[in-house]
């Protein structure tokens, strides 16, 4: 039909004038033309200026993004612009300005074009950037993240440059070892600028109240999750981790009560070994005996939430809440210690994630990039970022400072984390395949078990499969 | 002579009774049985957006069920130390362009489905549909290359394009049926008149077609103004990113401003709110009148 119809009358070519057109053109058109005229300009200047809006917001100050996987990038004068994404992204934005500001003023002919990524997101935009080019010179990347961009051949090995910088021997060997191994073992692709570690959160005043000791071995830490419940005042001892997220404090839980020291056994996982089995079954029947029962959709931001709202004894997080907490409950009314010891006061602990600095392979200024990352991770620099981000600097000198001995949780996690009595289980960070096994594959089966639909033998059983196969075919292709 | 006369019929009622009595059993029905399912349905609407109010207002570190004593520090934060007014002006160029150039395109595509038959016209209508089911996401590297050579990237034109092709197909197919809902015969009419096609459109189809322009344009203001993926993607420079990604770098790794994440949920919010209380007349018009003869 509409076709028929189109064609039934063709459109006329004439001028629309005389749509309006009075009788007498002489007398009573002039005003009605200018009229239709002054509008039809009107109109055309606001379509030009609109358009010439939209071309220029179009095109202005646009870039070609170049810098993908595949280019070589070159070492530069050591002069001249860089670019710098930050992985934490809004939180850490101000200090990080603050460190550019610094280096500027030292290096006054290398200018920081600073880019702050949300941290969820920062995975996804280097992936999209290493495939599709603009890619930054330098960039922070944390181990969870350093196996996926390494594999991809997006970053520079930094071995013989730190052996050659200032920097050699002032950093931390436990997080240079973290480090190394995350990259997949052969080179080092990160420089570390910081540790998190975990801690068990615990509000000293219910304690007092309760007439309880700090949960500073696990014994007293079930103890005092049954006994600061009472489900009627909709009080809890501990609240769990459920939801996104949920595998690596599970892990440290089931590890740290176990005593089993070591993630593989061979190249085979001993995540279900019998005692890791037993260690999780007894932390997991936690779940709504002591714990809320909406713990089971918990991400780090509920559960943070609902800790500092005010009804829950123990929350088992890390360094980085240690502000929110401050924040909504001041500073006498809890406490940040190492997670929990076994009996006989052995600690074993998973690897926390390190954050660090990389520079990237497409780079056309590795010399600036580079003089960057050793800045950053100078003393000073690395102190005064540790100090805002609540985190144990790399920078071993950095570790001494006043402002650590005044933090007590920063100050215990730092002990704990280099102490002798100390063993840290390594997660396998460097499998390409770990973000993936860790969160989509398994984070709803461990919603399963604390819902009393999967044992936590079959759990632990599938994740030891997935992780076996990864680590073969890992092997095979190194 | 005396006539029989028929008696005149009675006169039928032929209004149907069904109607009334429904009218009667409605008018019988108690009130509170269509206002509490209501006032229920309104809370858990209403109680997110509470809580976000709660939130933003009170201060930091309260547990106060009520937002006094009120603080407006959360939006001051956000605003000037967290650049929320740089990523405001962006969303909004962002927001404004995208209506623009998809309500113009859509238009005049939406007017050569209704009006035109081509050979491939079905084929055509079958892409534009099959479009909708590819995730943005899938796009994000071809499209990172074409803008990257076009040298757009960290440029806000990239974001208005990339935002605008993905809301055309549906808007194309939205304008189009808008179009088949107005009368050819009134074109015809302007033809014979003296005007061209073009002047046609503008004085005789144009102006019946605002309901679904404003439907069409307000959606894509608004899925612009959310959208997370492009900006976060095809933006780097601090003073070009949009009020999602801004949404999203107030939550780190490790650490969560709660005061400020909803500050800043209700900037962004705000403004689509206003928009769809001036709108929402001619938005259920407009929606209405594509669907029936789409």
């Amino acid at each position: 039909m509409t076709h028929l119809r189109s064609k039934r009358l063709p459109a006329p070519r004439t001028s629309p004038h005389n749509v309006t057109a009075p009788l007498d053109p002489e007398e009573e058109s002039r005003p009605m033309k200018t009229s239709i005229r002054n509008r039809r300009s009107r109109r055309a200047a606001i379509a030009v200026a609109l358009g010439s809006v939209l071309a220029l917001t179009a095109t202005a100050c646009g870039d070609d993004g170049s810098g993908s996987a595949g280019d070589k990038g070159n070492e530069g004068s050591g002069k001249g612009e860089i670019t710098f994404w930050d992985n934490n992204g809004g939180v850490r934005t101000d200090i990080w300005k603050q460190i550019i500001a610094d280096f500027e003023k030292k290096n006054p002919d290398i200018k920081v074009n600073y880019v702050g990524i949300p941290a969820a997101s920062a995975q996804s935009k280097y992936d999209t950037a290493i495939q599709g080019g603009g890619l930054p010179d330098v960039g922070g990347v944390g181990t969870a993240m350093l196996a996926e961009v390494a594999v991809q051949g997006a970053l520079e090995p930094l071995d013989s440059r730190l052996a050659k910088s200032s920097l050699n021997g002032e950093l931390s060997e436990k997080l240079l070892d973290s480090s190394r191994a995350a990259g997949g073992g052969k080179a080092l692709y990160q420089i570390p600028t910081s540790s998190n570690n975990g801690v068990l959160w615990y509000r000293t005043d219910l304690f007092q109240k309760a007439g309880l000791e700090a949960p500073t071995t696990w014994s007293k830490f079930y103890a005092a999750a049954d006994k600061l419940t009472n489900k009627g005042k909709n009080q809890f001892g501990f609240t769990i981790r459920g939801g996104e997220g949920s595998i690596a404090p599970a892990l440290d839980a089931a590890y740290s009560q176990s005593g089993v020291t070591s993630f593989w056994n061979g190249d085979k996982t001993t995540v279900n070994d019998p005692k890791v089995v037993a260690a999780l079954e007894k932390y997991v029947a936690l779940y709504k005996k002591d714990t809320p029962s909406a713990d089971v959709n918990n991400d780090f931001t509920k559960m943070v939430a609902q800790w500092d709202s005010g009804t829950i004894g123990m929350l088992s997080h890390n360094l980085g809440s240690y502000q929110d907490h401050l924040k909504a409950l001041g500073a006498d009314r809890f406490r940040g210690l190492p997670n929990p010891t076994l009996d006989d006061g052995k600690r074993v602990q998973i690897s926390n994630p390190v954050d660090g600095m990389s520079v990237f392979k497409s780079s056309k200024n590795k010399a600036a990039a580079w003089k960057f990352v050793e800045f950053a991770v100078s003393h000073e620099e690395n102190s005064k970022f540790n100090r805002s981000a609540g985190q144990i600097p790399a920078n071993t000198e950095a570790a001494q400072d006043a402002w650590i001995q005044k933090a007590e949780p920063t100050k215990l996690a730092a002990e704990a984390l280099n102490g002798s009595d100390t063993t840290i289980v390594q997660l396998p960070y460097y499998l390409p395949d770990w973000n993936t096994i860790s969160k989509a594959d398994n984070e709803p089966n461990f919603q399963k078990v604390l819902l009393g639909k999967m044992t936590a033998k079959a759990f632990l059983d599938t994740l030891a499969d997935q992780l076996n196969k990864a680590q073969a075919d890992w092997k095979q292709n190194h | 002579m005396i006539t029989d006369i028929a008696p005149a019929p009675e006169r039928v009622e032929t209004r149907p009774t069904r109607p009334h009595g429904r009218r009667r059993a409605w008018d019988e029905v108690p009130r509170w049985h269509i206002y509490l399912p209501l006032s229920i349905y309104l809370l858990f609407t209403l109680i997110p957006f509470y809580w976000i109010l709660l939130f933003a207002l009170r201060p930091a570190g309260s547990t106060s069920l009520v937002p006094w004593p009120m603080t407006f520090d959360h939006f001051g934060k956000v605003w000037n130390e967290r650049a929320f007014g740089t990523y405001f002006q962006n969303s909004v160029l962002v927001g404004i362009a995208t209506l623009v150039m998809t309500t113009l395109v859509a238009l005049a595509g939406g007017y050569a489905l209704a009006r035109f038959d081509f050979r491939i016209k079905k084929a055509f209508m079958l892409a534009l549909l099959c479009t909708q089911f590819v995730p943005g996401a899938l796009l994000l590297v071809p499209l990172f290359e074409i803008f990257a050579n076009l040298r757009m990237i960290n440029s806000l034109g990239s974001v208005i394009i990339a935002e605008t092709v993905f809301q055309l197909p549906l808007s194309m197919i939205l304008i189009s049926g808008f179009i088949r809902n107005v009368p050819y015969s009134l074109e015809e009419a302007a033809w014979v008149d003296g005007c061209n096609r073009f002047t046609a459109f503008r004085i005789v189809v144009l102006p019946l077609l605002r309901p679904g322009l404003i439907a069409v344009g307000s959606f894509a203001f608004v899925h612009a103004w959310n959208h997370f993926l492009f900006a976060l993607m095809f933006l780097s420079d601090q003073s070009k990113q949009t009020i999602p990604v801004g949404l999203n770098t107030l939550m780190s790794a490790d650490s969560v401003d709660l005061g400020a994440l909803a500050a800043g949920g209700i900037i962004a919010a705000v403004p689509v709110v206003i928009v769809f209380a001036f709108i929402q007349k001619w938005l259920i018009t407009g929606f209405s009148a594509g669907a029936v003869k789409g």
